[in-house]
């Protein structure tokens, strides 16, 4: 047999050789992956689908259909802590973007020193990192009548001093003044990070053009945080959703229900109340309701998903 | 890059240490706080500075009122979910990382950790309280264990993928190719260049176990299998509240992970943000 014709088999074989390996690579893959993965996918997935079957079924344990939903939805304390949750939203969320932002760009254009922005990095991950219980211990030591110190501080210690937990408007003020003063530097954080990814020719080239701060931002710097800030509001809706244990240290979820957001709400339905049926059915909703936002939202999400 | 004028930059310190103020101030009154007197907590107007710094309320919180076994408990829930978690995560990341997993799979592992990421615990705890119950381990460590490995188990993948993903594979496949045994390689040099890896996912994960509250406050009732936050939270909320003890549990509950967090600094934005902000 000449040379020429042994070749092409040659290749031939080494390429099956190599087909052959990926293949086994491919099922070692799956080898590796579905004992583990399916395991932990099953395990986390047992909560959503007992929540199902709470939701439809009695205490006693007989099946009742949409019974808890209907309840669940017939609850007007249940309309009251959706708005109370938007309203601490609408409060908090755009308050911790706006001075997230602001600082963020402050800290951009004006500090150059390396080592002042580290010290500012550091400084600004310590609310973050505060347990939300002592967080709200925190703050307690702030609002307390009589022993808080904003009172002293304002010099209102008299029998006329505001009451920041248990008046109806700033319980709701306090509350989310918490969650800003723990999540701005959240926001900053992710957005100076971000304010760091523009590049210096781009802002340069501008400023020779005779551009200002604002058209500076707005047409090099904005195009670049959008996905950020995207995500800040997606991590944020979520978060709020969450809201709970500095409420539950601060106010209880009072005065009267004003600030009994969602969280709290549902725990006092199935734990208060001992309604676990219809806190099933709350539960149910939720995760229908985040499953769906997050299925709409998460191809927009900078993470790289592949 | 021009230098800002210096009334800009005056202007800017001006603004920097009020905000630094409104941050710090608080955590400032917290610790005096902890540091006072049952003395001075009963002074017409409390002191900003503490009269005569003593460390009893700490004593008391830990020892009088038998917080230190809290402490203990959940040090050893803290400790034991995420070794867990990260070895789950590791079982997970490997194959998706090291090995030609398809695009799809990689995605949908991922994307399935991340959407638990965006239920609020809240939802999962009435049926986790059921389960927990049926199974016997109403107020018991395992269950606490259970819960917080899965629910940080999404944290721990996304943070450990990240880090894999920096490792190449040709170092690896340099020792397959002289004729290691996968196990081989996978033992003698991927998990030596992950060992900042595994520390850094640690650290975040077991300092988010530490802060957990609602699954420990839900899950457990008696001092046996509480943990710390639960108990710190029983002294903000009881009838008569005792300042200077309150304030000791918040600077203990606060201590443990900032000192964590000053230690995996470069990290933690990265594990709050599923990788996306990347340290600097």
């Amino acid at each position: 047999m000449s040379a020429a014709s042994a070749q092409p088999v040659a290749i031939a074989a080494r390429i099956r050789t190599s087909w052959t390996a990926r293949s086994r690579q491919e099922r070692l893959v799956y080898r590796l992956l579905v004992p583990v993965f399916g395991t932990v996918f099953v395990i986390a997935m047992i909560p959503f689908v007992l929540a199902v079957i709470q939701a439809v079924t009695s205490d006693a344990g007989t099946f009742v259909g949409g019974d808890n939903f209907a309840k669940a939805l017939r609850n007007p304390l249940l309309y009251e802590s959706i708005k109370q949750t938007a309203i601490y939203a609408a409060i908090a969320l755009p308050t911790e973007i706006l001075v997230g932002l602001g600082i963020a760009l402050l800290v951009h254009r004006v500090i150059r020193s390396n080592a002042l922005r580290a010290a500012i990095y550091v400084a600004a991950m310590i609310p973050i990192v505060i347990p939300q219980i002592a967080v709200g211990v925190v703050f307690r030591l702030v609002y307390a009548p009589d022993y808080g110190i904003l009172n002293v501080l304002l010099g209102q210690t008299g029998p006329n001093q505001p009451l920041w937990l248990s008046n109806p408007v700033l319980a709701m003020v306090a509350t989310a003044s918490v969650d800003i003063w723990q999540w701005t530097p959240f926001v900053y954080l992710i957005l100076f990070a971000g304010l760091q990814t523009v590049p210096h020719e781009s802002v340069e080239a501008a400023q020779v053009d005779g551009a200002g701060g604002w058209t500076q931002f707005r047409h090099i710097e904005l195009p670049y945080l959008r996905p950020l800030l995207l995500l800040v509001v997606f991590f944020r809706i979520a978060d709020v959703l969450r809201v709970f244990d500095h409420v539950y240290v601060l106010t209880g979820g009072g005065p009267g229900t004003t600030t009994q957001f969602f969280s709290l709400y549902l725990y006092r339905i199935g734990f208060k109340f001992s309604d676990l049926g219809q806190a099933a059915a709350l539960a149910v909703i939720v995760m229908v309701t985040m499953s769906l936002f997050y299925t709409l939202i998460s191809r927009f999400l900078p993470t790289e998903q592949r | 890059m021009r230098r800002s004028r210096p009334a800009v930059r005056i202007a800017t310190a001006a603004i920097l240490v009020g905000v630094g103020f409104i941050f710090i101030f608080p955590l400032y009154y917290l610790i005096a706080t902890s540091l006072k007197t049952k003395a001075d907590l009963f002074a017409a107007v409390p002191s900003i500075v503490p009269v005569d710094p003593t460390i009893q309320p700490y004593v008391s919180v830990l020892f009088e009122r038998g917080f230190g076994g809290l402490l203990f408990n959940s040090i050893v829930t803290g400790l034991s979910a995420t070794a867990l978690a990260i070895a789950l995560a590791f079982a997970i990341c490997y194959p998706i990382t090291r090995l030609p997993a398809s695009p799809r799979l990689r995605g949908f592992v991922l994307n399935w950790a991340l959407s638990l990421r965006f239920l609020p615990p809240v939802a999962v705890v009435i049926p986790y309280f059921a389960i927990v119950r049926t199974i016997g381990l109403y107020d018991q460590l395992p269950a606490l264990v259970l819960v917080y490995t899965i629910f940080n188990l999404p944290l721990a993948i996304w943070m450990l993928r990240g880090f894999l993903d920096e490792i190449p594979l040709e170092i690896e496949e340099a020792a397959l190719v002289d004729g290691a045994s996968r196990w081989y390689a996978f033992r003698m040099i991927l998990l030596p260049l992950s060992r900042t890896a595994i520390l850094a996912v640690a650290i975040i994960v077991f300092a988010f176990d530490w802060a957990e509250f609602l699954f420990a406050f839900i899950l457990t009732a008696t001092p046996k299998a509480m943990t710390f936050p639960v108990g710190v939270q029983g002294l903000v909320t009881q009838f008569e509240i005792i300042w200077n003890d309150m304030a000791a549990g918040g600077v203990i509950a606060i201590m443990i992970p900032l000192a964590l967090m000053l230690i995996a600094r470069r990290h933690v934005m990265t594990g709050l943000t599923f990788g996306v902000i990347r340290e600097k």
